[in-house]
Order: C-alpha cells, then structure tokens, then sequence
C-alpha cells in the first residue's frame, strides 16, 4: 500500500517537474541583445546600430592598431610611400606592406578588407527596413539614413583606393565589390571601377541631400565627429578628386571651406593635441576615448619611445624651419631612452634622433590618444588648387590664391608667390599636398592617381625597398586568399592570378 | 527552479513517513591478515550503493541497516588502500570477522565509476585510477600537475611554472579542433571548473578515477567526450578522533636554461660587425665592457615553499566526519610572484534508519601574484630578460632603476613596481540524500545537489615611472580592479533497484535526472592617473575632458543550463560476464532552436575468463585473466559561447554614445559535437598476482565536429561555427605493475604505463583543397590535427651567405616561396607515459617517479626573435655569433643583411623530453618508538620535484605555456610564444604526524 502511494507520488513528482525542467534551457542572453532575421522594430535600434557603425571606424585594420598590423587607412599609406622610413627599431610586424612584398595569403590585408565590410555590414544593417519609419519620424531618418549612406559610401571608396586597378572615372579594369545588402549567404562579384564610383556617387548624393533636413544639430564646432553635411560635401570633393571631375571637386571644397575655415596660426598645432576648444578645420573626426585603441602607434611609440618610422630627410629638408608652423607640430627630436623628452621641431635637442610627434597624444601625455583627423580643410584647400589648376585657363589664378592661401595660414611672414605655368603650379601643389596632409593616409593614394612611382631617396633598413615601378602588380592589393577560396565570383587582382 | 527543490523536498518528505520501519545491525572486526591486528580506516560499503561505514581505531564497526537491505543477498565489500578488497555475503550473520591480505589482485579494487562504486571484474569499461595518498604530498599549486604520467591515456602538459598554474589535460588524445578538449571535473558529484584547481587542496582527495570510453563516460554523456576525471574526497572514520598534521619546508629554483643569449663581449663584437648601431666610440665600449649582467640571475630567484595541512576524522557507526584545515604558500621563481593558499573542508555523513544524509564541503581563498607570459610584447619581464643586451644594469650609478638605451624595458623595476594580484573565493560543496525503500528491498532514491561558487578580484597595477604605465591613456599609470564570480549547480536525482537473482543473476537498473546550470557574472574598472600619494584606488586622478583619465567601467555576465534524463543498467551472469547499457537524452541551452536535443547511448561487455572451469589448468599462469569491449557515443557543447547559435549584439561605443554592433551570426542548426568509441581491452595478472598488465585499444570518431564554415569576407565576419568535419583518434595504451620483492620487511615494486595515440582529421569544410593554414599550422584531411606546414630549411650557401631552402622537387634554392611548404610533423604528441618504482625497507621507503612525450614537434617563436639579425640593438641568442661573414663560409646562420624568413623548419624543434617528475624518501619510525610518546605515526620525508629534464629543446622548458597571466587552458599547441615562466624545481623536507 504505501509503496503503491509511493510510486504514484514519484510518477506525479517527475511529471510536474519535467515541464519546468524544460524551461532551464531556455536562456535570452541578458549583456548582449539577440537578433532577428527581420531586423530592428524600432528607430532607436537603427540608431544604435549607426553608433556601431562608427565604433567599427576604430577597429585595428581600419584606423585602430593592432598588435601586427597598423592602420590600413590612418598611417600605412604614408609608410608605404617615401616620407616615412622605416628604421632600424622597427619590430617589422607590417614589412610586407611597407617594402611592398605582399601575395594573397597576407593576413593583414585580408584584416583590412574584413575591417572595411564590417563597416559596411554594420551601416546595412542601419539601413535595413529604416523606411518603415519615414511616415512617422522623417526627419530622424534623414539623419540616421544620410549618415549610414555617407559611411557606405566612404568605405566602399577606401576599398577602392587600395584595390583598385585604377582611379579612372569610366575604367573597366578591376573596382570592389558593392554591398548594400544584409546577406550572409551573400557572394558577390567585383564591379568595374566605373560602376563602383556610380554606386558611391548615388549613396553619397543621396546621403547629402537627407542630411540637408535633420532632427536635430549633428556636430558642435569643438567635437566634429559625426558625418554631416559639410563632411559629406568634403567627402564628394575628395571623390570628384579621384574621378578627375575637377569642376564638381572645386565646387564641393568650395562649399566646405565657406563653411569651416582654415586654423589660424595659433590654433593650429592644438589639432593634433585635440585641445579644446580649437580643434579647428577639422571637418570630421573619429573620435578615441582612453581604452578604444590608439593612433599612430605604428610611427612612434610615445611610452616605449620606440621610433619606428621617422620622418625623411628629403622631405623636412622642403619645410621652410623657422617660420613654417608646420614643421614644429609634426616633427620633434628625442633622444632613445625610455624617458627622454620630446623637443618639437627639434631645436636645442642633444642628438639627431627624428622623430613624427603628429600623434603623441593630447596635451603633452606621450600616450598615443589622439582623435583620428579624417577630413580637415587644409586638404579641401589643396583639392581646390588642384582641381581649378587641372582646369587650367582663367582657373590657374584661383589655383594660385588657394596654395598662397594655405601657405600664408601655415608660414609666418609668407610673401604670395607667382606661378603662372600649369605644369608648374601642379606641382607645386603637390609639394604641399605632401607636406601639409604628411602621415595622414595620403601619400601612397595621391602617388598611386599622378605618377604611379617610388623611389626612395631616404632608407634606413638594409632590406628596404626602393624603388617600385608603374607596372608593379603592387599598386592594387590582391584579393585575400580567403575571400577567394570561398567566393567562386570575385576576380584576383591583376598580378596575383 | 525553485519549483522542482520543493518538489523534491515534498517527495523527500513524504519518504520520510517510511523510514520507522526497524531494520538489523551488524557489527564486527576487520583485521590485517598478517599480524592479525584491528585495521582502522577499512571502507564497508553496502554493495551496489555508496553507503555504508568504516572501521574505527581497533578495526571494529557497526552498521544499522535499514529494513529494505536487510534481506539474504545483503552483500558488503571491506576495502582498504594497500589491501584487497573482500565481498562477503553477510546471510543470516550479524557478527562478522573478517581479515584483509595485501593487495595482489587487481580486478578486486573498488573502482568509483561516477555515480556508484563497481568492483573492478564487473567494470565493462575504460578506467584508470590514481589513488590520493600518492600525490597528496606534491608541492602542486594545482592538484593536476601531479597527474602526470600517472594514468594511462591522459597526458597531463604544464602550461607554466607560475605557482597555481593549471596544467592542459587531454585524455585519449585532442578530439576537438574549436570545441573544448579539456575533460569533465568531477568532485563528489559536482562538476568543477577546470580552469582553477589552485584553491583546492589535494591532500583532501581520495581518489581520482580517470573515464575514458563511452560507457564509463556514458553518464556525463553530455560533456563527456573527452573524458571525465571523478574525484572523491576523504571519508570520516568511525572512532576516536583521529590527527594528522603534515608540513613541509622547501626550495623551488629555475631549470637548466638551453638558449643562451649573448655575453657583454659578444654583444658588443656583434653589435661592431653589424654597423654599430648604437654608434659606441672607443671609449664606450671600453666602458661597457666592464659590465656584463646576467639578467635571468636579475630577475629569478630561489622561491620558498611551505605546507601545512591538519586533518581531523572521527565519529560512531551512525554519523562520521572529516575535518581539515591547510595552509600552502609557494613562491614563484620570478620574483614577486607566487601562491598562497588556504582551505578547509568539512565531510560529514549521518545514517538514519533508511536515510542516509550527508555533506561534503570545502572552501578555500587564494592569493595569486602573476607575471604575463606567452606574449611577444616587449613590455613583459619574461622577455626583457632576454631582449635586454648584457652591458646594460638593471640600476644606474644614483640608484635608479637604468633606462636602457635599446629601449627595452627593465625587468626588474616591471616586476618590482607593477603588481597583478588575483583573489580567489572558492567553494564547492554537495548534500546528499539517500533512501532504502524498506518496501521493495534494493529499491533506493537519492538526490544529490551541489555547487561549485568561484570569485575572482583581481587588482593590476601599472606604475607610472615604468613604460607600460607610461603608455596607458594620460600616461600616468593605471590600475585595473576587476571582479568576478561564477556558480555551478548540479542536481541529480535517481532511482536505482538492484536485484540478486538466485546466486547466478546481478542487475542493478537506474534512472537518473540531472541539471546544471551555471552563471557569471563581472565588473570592473579601470583608472588612470595615478603617481599621486596613493598606489590603489585613492591614486586615481579623476577624469576631465583634456586630461585622458576618464576611467573604464564594464560588465558582463552569462549563464548556461542542461538538462538529461539517463538510465543505466548493469547485469551480472555467473559473476564472470557483464553487461552495462546506458541511454539518455540531453539537452543544452547552446544549441540552436532546431538542434538543442541530442541521444547518446552506450553499451559494454566484460567477460572474466580466467573463473572459467577450462582456465583451471593455466591458473598459475594466469592468475586473472579479463576480456572487455564497449561501444557508444558522448557529446561535447564546451569551447563554444553561451549563445554561439544566435544572432548576437553587443554595446558599442562611440564619442561616448552607447549603441549595438553585430557580434555574430545566427546558427539555428548548431548542435553537439558527438564522440563516438570504441574501446576492447585485456586485464590481466600472473605470477601469484603479482605481476599485474592491462592492454587497451580505441578507435574515436568525433563527428558533427565545430568548424568555422568560410564565408565571403564582404559580409563582414570570416566565418560562422558550424558542425562540419570529422576527426579521429585512435590508439593503444598500456599499463605494467610488478611487485618484484615482496617479503616482510623489504619491497620492491615498479610500473610503467605508455599511451601511442594517433590523430587524424577524416574530414574538413568544402571538396577539394580544404585546407585549414593558420601561421604555421595547417589542418588537412588524412593528416594529424595542428600539423606544421612551413618551408624546409636547407642551411646557408657557404659562397654567399644567403639562406637556403628545399623546394617541393627536394631541390636546394636560395628563394623563399609559400608554395614550398610541406608537412614536417605536428604538435599533437603521439607516444607519452611514465614509469616509476617504490623500494621499501622496515620504515624507509624511495618511491619515483619518471614522466616522458615523444614524437611532437614545437615552433620555437622566441627563437625567431632573438635569433634574428634585424633586433641587432637588442640582445640576441649566442648562436648569432656563428652567423656567415666571409665567402667559404660554412655555418648554418644566414648572413645578418638577409631578411629573416620565419616559417622554415630552422625554428622547428622536437618536443621529445624525459623528466624525473618526483623523487620521494620518506622513513616511518617504527611503532614501538612513536607509542612512547603517544603518537599513532610519524614519517619524515624529502621529496623532489622536476628534479632533472633531459631534452633538446632550445628553451627554458619543453613543456608550453598559454598567452594569459595564469588559468586559461585555450594555449595554441605546440608553440613557445616569447616569455615562458619554466616549471618549478622543488625540493621539499617534511613531516607526517599522527595522533
């Protein structure tokens, strides 16, 4: 009997607690947020997603560091140019781009590529279904729609600055892949540079008319670090650079530079410390809070004071020393102990150590916490002589105010010079191009769109390389191996088949 | 859950109404067979469950039985470590006399196989077991270390010689390429996390058991797949109280060091024929050469360790009880760094009528003082020591720590000015409950629930004056705090019946329920600004938009459940053939919405041929003689995240905005990772038993495996965990004990156990070439998993200096290509073991042990940095010195102007090694001298850890270590990355004393 009742109160027992046993394994993550194949289902999710988006701007790979590779689109273009030189205290972690010996299987391109479309990945996701909220919220979509459009566009154009076969408006050699949708499965094809410039120029026309009617104020004068559309017009004049459009690039940088002015001589070191409140002429910034990475690491290593690249002679040897505000904020001397002090310019320094002081850090902390300048007007002011010189004729003089302009900005007491040759006053821009816009990710794009060719004067390291030819395959990066063995529709580079 | 603890205890409750039934009593003496004296300490055990009692200080017990074990087949098993075990079928008698003989057959040891205890002949299954007693007084940070070379099939690598340190243990060889390889933890029924063992003591331990195929794992099917390792700890014995104080005193310095890195003379000879760079004039060089600083004599030193542990056991026939308290402090052989460790434990079970109740309990606190290791940062004073050229002090001429003209930080003022110190909270502890249904003799319930609570404070100085702390944001140092804990609760309840059919027929069916569920949680700051007054939270410099000291803050957490419903079954014909069946159903909160139920099941045969009647001419020969094989299937849901099949976001930042960024992709079909074994085995013994062999084969598939399925880089994201693939891994193992001399007062005995383990992987991602290259690791299909793929380093070319390599046609050329890698062996080892010996004599005995690993290979990385020209302004390895300067030249050193190619065989070394792991020589003053001063025992010994390594291993050790302070287990196999903190040499002295 009680055996029987015994029996009977177990089977019961277990049968009840089955059913909240069940429940155990069902767990929602509670410090992360699970997805939907649908999407977001409110506006803030989009929001927040356009937030990562321009977190992702941080990732080593893009701008950010890591511990073998440096900033694909921040300081690497210079390093891979002939004003950097790698010296002999480099720990040669990104020597097979620096001395241009890569192939396809080299990780830190493919950690390039994968940083550049997780951007993208992440501005889709922004994107998707957004419209459903255009009835209610107009003019916050506008805002958070131009923005994720801008930085689609944006990014897709830095993939095609390394990887494209050309910078031609109308080439069919070899673009990038353009994505603008969520897909996983998702296995696309490299478009022509052509086409890849059609859908930049359609997300970044599109993009600037939304963010001419917002919600709300996007930037403040001191902290200019979302895309608006000031930065969407310096982004198309940069572009129209590019495309050799000169008319639409002269109009665009006209329009941002009406907009924000260039430093004056005051303020103009106190940009590369992000000293409030004179951030100026920065256009638009990503901004590096204490513990999201650091820039600049891989030219000078502030705390170690490890000097991996230095400044070339040739090129400081151009800068007129005592007058050219310039000069003391980019270059310094230090001697190589751990604790040495930095003498900017270099005057009164024991030593003929050289070293970039661009990014140091804010104020006079050797941290390497800088913001990331990505537009200022300094370089809208040399996309403006360029273009209205490249149209020649009665634009050869407003190419010549534009370059005295700068310079009377940047040298103290600066006579106006008179260049009346075409051929002349180009390069003369482009002389100034390279000392204003030195380690700010110019130098190998603006090589790689006019002559197509290194030599390097200045070299440091025996195993350097010197010089690189205008047929070099290295001009555009090859596809990395990963993306090749699983995607059966994209085409290696020319070079690397 | 709430509901289901109420649930139980309703049951419980109601149960309770039975247990007034009367039961019986049985008392006797269990003596030793020799002297014929009282043996304390002897387990009584009611076969088929794990209850039962033990004897007290004159060997006699009592055991109340409970009305529902006291029928006619009522069978107890008297064990005792040393002795072999007896089954006695107790009948009608209630006074029992039984005498115990020295151990020499070894299918009677008791074997805890996990949920219940099974004498050896009925075990089906893999199973080794290493007894406590053997490694209890190791001076082990971390209880697992001691375990090497100890069972055969697990092969126990030391991942560093940071006291407290957890060791990598993979038993039957790595069956996982992403998923989790360590085994199953079990202690008293709960698991344990196998990331920290160092806050338990194991002298509390009574046994390990090592489970090794799918019927033995059957029951942790769902973790199971790569092994369990089931700990018991100490059971009280009935009596008078019981003491036993241990200590120990000792030395622990650094091994023999193989790669030796240049002298002042020969740095600076170095430095002058590769372009000067530091441009030193005469003068300097004069002046350098003055100073030559050992740097590893800077930074190590000799560490002191101490061992103190008391235990106290007593009780009566109805309740007994285990106390002990330890005290462990080691420290380090880098300075500042070091364990100090302080446990206790409570054992306690009680016996009421049909109820048996009981609680294991332990709680310990640690004190961790790290170092960073496996790292090639130059901010690590493991690497410094290296890095660092000898002509530089670690204090300049005012006493300040130097600041090196290199650049390179100073060892000694990194480990002296920044601290990381980690404070562990541990506890871990289970209650019990048992029921004898006096209704339906052999029917029982028991539930068992406990919990393995875990915290961690961790605290990281980074001091302003050192480079490190100058390279934080503001610059000015920094101090992380962080905490974190996590708890682990295991519930299992079950009901078994065991029944004896006439004399012939055994069966014992059990049905099991089982939940875990676990969850973390963690906080943590990190501030900045510090060089004020204060190097702890009150040095933190508030932050302000300009000054870059706005500190960090983060959280996080997470959680994870399974629930399994099993039922095993064992039957027993004639007492020589077995069989064992298990099946079960599991579910894990991992899996994906489609996949998050799994069946795994198992079955095993054992057959003891040497009882039959046609063995009975050959039974001298073979004294025992079992035959086994099982087959059957476990799953595997570690080394995934908790929420590895959804779409996941997690909190981005930007100009300090909070937002969400996609963290991983969706994988509704995710699921276990499924182990299938197959395992045959022969057990035997001959010589009166005393010459004791087992011989096991397995064959292991691991299907289903996790691989990262390659996706278009367009998308974002590389790759997404699926279950794709399949591995292999099959191999033999082999186990010899000898009791070579056995008389009275002298003793002999050695073993020897070794493992030949073959890897291969079956299947991988894609047709075609699939191969998986990571650095200079590939995985390929019909190969061992983590095989190295490089370039084969040919020398140098004596006319010119440059470096030479063999191509894929066996051709010597002087161009580095990627396509003239090949495979040239792997890091998985294949052959390890170990062997020792005990020599006995009146109270002394020597006992040793040995421990060895043939056939890996390792990628020697520090060697790629100090080996190479490019780092000529800092220090370099001695070898350098041989590098090629003139034509005609012959030496295997490139010319320095060459750029160094990392990926050859040139840095490829075998990680065969031998290591005398323990020496131990202990004497035990004879009873007639301890009894004058009234002590039970008292033993003095002298022991010695790692006492000799013999290998060609260009390094400190050839054993690796992970890229983490201490703890993680998820190393890169294989590969020395830079800064490696050696293993420990010990010497200790000790006492035992008994009261």
């Amino acid at each position: 009997m009680k055996l029987y009742k015994l029996i009977i109160g177990l089977s019961m027992g277990c049968a009840v607690s089955l059913t909240a046993c069940k429940d155990i394994i069902e767990i929602e993550p509670e410090y992360q947020r699970a997805g939907s194949s649908k999407g977001f289902s409110t506006l803030n999710e989009h929001e927040f997603a356009l937030t990562g988006a321009y977190a992702l701007f941080r990732a080593s790979g893009y701008y950010g560091n890591g511990t073998h590779n440096t900033g694909a689109w921040a300081a690497l273009p210079d390093m891979m140019a002939d004003d950097l030189v790698q010296t002999v205290e480099d720990f040669g972690n990104w020597n097979t781009q620096a001395n241009w010996t890569y192939a396809a299987d080299e990780a830190d391109i493919e950690l390039s590529w994968v940083a550049a479309y997780s951007v993208i990945a992440q501005a889709n996701l922004t994107l998707r279904n957004i419209e459903q909220f255009e009835a209610t919220n107009p003019k916050r979509v506008n805002r958070i729609k131009g923005q994720a459009l801008a930085i689609r566009a944006m990014v897709h154009f830095d993939l095609l600055r390394f990887w494209g076969e050309s910078y031609e408006r109308t080439a069919t050699a070899l673009g990038v892949p353009y994505k603008t949708t969520v897909d996983v499965e998702d296995l696309p094809e490299r478009l022509s540079v052509k086409e890849t410039y059609d859908h930049i120029f359609d997300d970044l026309e599109e993009a600037e008319l939304l963010l001419a009617d917002v919600d709300n104020v996007m930037n403040t004068a001191t902290n200019r670090a979302y895309i608006d559309q000031t930065a969407t017009h310096a982004l198309l004049a940069r572009v129209h650079l590019y495309a050799k459009d000169y008319e639409a690039a002269e109009n665009f940088a006209s329009r941002v530079i009406a907009v924000i002015p260039l430093a004056n001589q005051a303020g103009f070191s106190g940009i590369w410390q992000d000293i409030y409140p004179a951030n100026a002429e920065v256009i638009w910034k990503v901004t590096h809070s204490a513990g999201e990475g650091n820039v600049g690491l891989g030219i000078h290593i502030g705390s170690a004071n490890r000097n991996l690249f230095r400044p070339a002679t040739h090129l400081e040897a151009t800068f007129n020393k005592p007058n050219d505000i310039r000069f003391v904020s980019y270059f310094g001397s230090r001697e190589s102990s751990s604790n040495a002090p930095v003498y900017p310019g270099g005057s009164g320094a024991p030593g003929n150590r050289r070293i970039v002081t661009k990014y140091l850090g804010r104020g006079t902390t050797l941290d390497n916490l800088t913001d990331w300048k990505v537009l200022r007007t300094g370089e809208m002011y040399l996309i403006r002589a360029e273009a209205r010189a490249k149209q020649g004729g009665a634009k050869l003089v407003a190419a010549l105010a534009d370059l005295n302009a700068l310079r009377a900005a940047r040298i103290r007491n600066y006579v106006p010079v008179v260049i009346g040759d075409e051929q002349a006053l180009l390069e003369a821009i482009a002389l100034e191009r390279r000392k204003e816009l030195f380690a700010e990710g110019h130098r190998w794009f603006d090589l790689k769109r006019s002559m197509r060719a290194i030599s390097r004067p200045d070299v440091e390291v025996a195993s350097a390389s010197v010089t690189l030819t205008p047929a070099a395959r290295e001009w555009a990066w090859p596809i990395p191996q990963g993306e090749i063995d699983v995607n059966p529709n994209i085409v290696q580079t020319t070079g690397y088949r | 859950m709430r509901k289901i603890l109420l649930l139980h205890l309703v049951l419980l409750l109601c149960l309770y109404q039975q247990a007034m039934a009367q039961g019986r009593t049985i008392t006797g003496t269990v003596t030793e067979q020799a002297t014929a004296k009282g043996l304390p300490g002897v387990s009584v055990l009611i076969k088929g469950t794990t209850s039962g009692t033990s004897t007290d200080s004159d060997g006699q017990f009592r055991l109340s039985l409970p009305v529902a074990q006291a029928n006619e087949n009522l069978t107890l098993i008297f064990s005792l470590i040393g002795m072999a075990s007896q089954e006695v079928v107790v009948g009608g008698r209630n006074l029992l006399q039984i005498s115990l003989a020295p151990d020499s057959r070894q299918l009677s040891e008791v074997v805890v196989t996990g949920y219940t205890t099974q004498i050896r002949r009925e075990v089906t299954g893999s199973v080794a077991t290493v007894v406590g007693e053997e490694v209890s007084l190791t001076p082990n940070g971390s209880f697992e270390q001691a375990l090497q070379g100890r069972a055969p099939g697990m092969l126990v690598q030391a991942n560093s010689g940071q006291p407290g340190a957890t060791a990598s243990v993979l038993i039957r060889g790595r069956g996982s390429v992403l998923g989790g390889t360590q085994p199953l933890f079990i202690l008293d029924g709960v698991e344990i996390s196998a990331t920290d063992f160092s806050t338990l003591n194991p002298a509390d331990f009574e046994t390990y058991t090592v489970l090794k195929d799918a019927i033995s794992t059957s029951q942790y099917g769902s973790r199971g797949a790569n092994g369990v390792v089931v700990i018991t700890s100490k059971k009280g014995v009935a009596g008078a109280t019981r003491l036993q104080y241990n200590v120990q005193y000792g030395f622990s310095t650094l091994p023999e060091n193989r790669l030796r890195v240049m002298n002042t003379e020969e740095k600076l000879a170095y430095e002058m024929a590769n372009g000067n760079p530091y441009r030193w004039s005469a003068d300097d060089i004069a002046r350098l050469s003055n100073i030559n600083t050992n740097w590893e004599k800077v930074l190590f030193r000799t560490g002191v360790t101490k061992n103190h542990s008391l235990t106290a056991s007593g009780g009566n026939d109805k309740t007994t009880y285990i106390l002990s308290g330890s005290v462990f402090d080691q420290e380090g052989t880098v300075r500042n760094t070091g364990l100090q460790r302080y446990t206790g434990r409570a054992n306690v079970e009680s016996t009421a009528g049909n109820f048996t109740f009981g609680l294991n309990s332990t709680f310990g606190y640690s004190e961790f003082t790290n170092t960073y290791e496996a790292t090639t940062s130059i901010n690590v004073p493991l690497n410094a020591i290296r890095w660092t050229n000898p002509y530089e002090t670690p204090f300049d001429e005012e006493g300040n720590y130097t600041q090196t003209r290199a650049g390179q930080p100073n060892a000694l003022e990194l480990i002296n000015e920044n601290t990381a110190l980690r404070q562990q909270l541990k506890g871990v502890g289970n209650i019990y409950l048992e029921y004898q249904v006096p209704a339906l003799p052999g029917l029982s319930f028991r539930t068992n629930w406990g919990g393995d609570y875990t915290s961690n404070e961790s605290n990281v100085l980074l001091d302003p004056s050192t480079a490190p702390g100058r390279g934080v944001p503001g610059g000015r140092g920094q101090l992380t705090r962080g905490y974190n804990r996590f708890f682990r609760y295991t519930g299992t309840t079950s009901a078994s019946y065991l029944h004896q059919f006439g004399t012939d027929h055994s069966l014992r069916v059990s049905l099991f329920n089982e939940i875990i569920k676990g969850a973390g949680r963690s906080f943590g700051f990190t501030g900045y600004g510090l060089g004020g007054p204060f190097e702890n939270e009150a040095g933190i410099t508030p932050g302000t938009a300009t000054n870059d000291f706005i500190p960090a803050v983060n959280g996080d957490g997470t959680s994870h459940a399974l629930l399994s419903y099993f039922a095993m079954a064992h039957y027993g014909f004639k007492n020589r053939y077995y069989i064992s069946l298990t099946g079960r159903r599991d579910g894990s909160s991992r899996f994906g919405l489609n996949n998050k139920w799994a069946n795994f099941g198992s079955v095993g045969v054992s057959w003891v041929v040497s009882d039959e009647a046609f063995m009975e001419n050959l039974s001298s020969l073979f004294n025992e003689l079992k035959v086994k094989t099982s087959y059957g299937s476990s799953g595997n849901q570690a080394g995934i995240g908790d929420f590895q099949s959804m779409e996941l976001y997690g909190r981005s930042v930007y100009n300090g905005v909070s937002g969400l960024q996609q963290l991983q992709l969706p994988n509704p079909d995710l699921q276990w990772e499924r182990r299938t074994t197959f395992n045959a085995g022969i057990e035997l013994a001959t010589w009166q038993g005393r010459v004791r062999a087992s011989i096991e084969y397995y064959n292991s598939r691991t299907t289903n495996l996790f691989l990262n399925r390659q996706l278009s880089r367009t998308t974002g994201f590389s790759d997404l965990i699926s279950n794709i693939g399949a591995l292999q891994n099959q191999g033999v193992e082999y186990a010899l004990d000898a009791d070579l001399i056995r008389t009275k007062d002298f003793s002999w005995s050695a073993n020897l156990n070794f493992t030949y383990n073959q890897n291969k992987i079956k299947r991988l991602v894609g047709e075609g070439d699939n191969d998986i290259v990571n650095g200079v690791y590939i995985n390929r299909e019909g190969e061992s998993l983590n095989s190295f793929y490089v370039v084969r380093y040919a020398g140098v070319n004596p006319d010119n200096g440059n470096a030479q390599y063999l191509n894929l046609n066996n051709e010597v050329t002087e161009t580095y290509s990627p396509t003239d890698r090949v495979l040239v062996g792997s890091a998985e080892v294949p052959f390890f073991g170990g062997f020792g010996t005990t020599l006995r004599y009146k109270g002394f005995e020597v006992n040793t042990l040995f421990s060895f690993v043939q056939g890996n290979k390792i990628y020697n990385e520090d060697r790629t940095n100090v080996e190479n020209p490019w780092f000529v302004g800092d220090n370099l390895a001695a070898v350098l010195l041989n590098e090629w300067r003139e034509p005609g030249q012959v030496t295997n050193i490139p010319r320095p102007t060459q750029a160094m190619r990392t990926g050859t065989t040139r840095f490829l070394e075998a990680g065969d090694f031998l290591r005398w792991r323990n020496l131990m020589v202990s004497y035990t003053l004879p009873q007639h001298l301890t009894q004058v001063v009234r002590l039970r025992q008292v033993t003095v010994f002298a022991q010695g850890q790692n006492l000799a390594t013999f290998t060609k291993f260009q390094g400190f050790d050839p054993e690796m270590a992970t890229p983490e302070l201490t703890g993680a287990r998820s190393r890169v196999p294989g590969q020395l990355a830079g800064a490696q903190y050696p293993a420990l040499r010990t010497i200790t002295f000790g006492l035992s004393v008994g009261l």
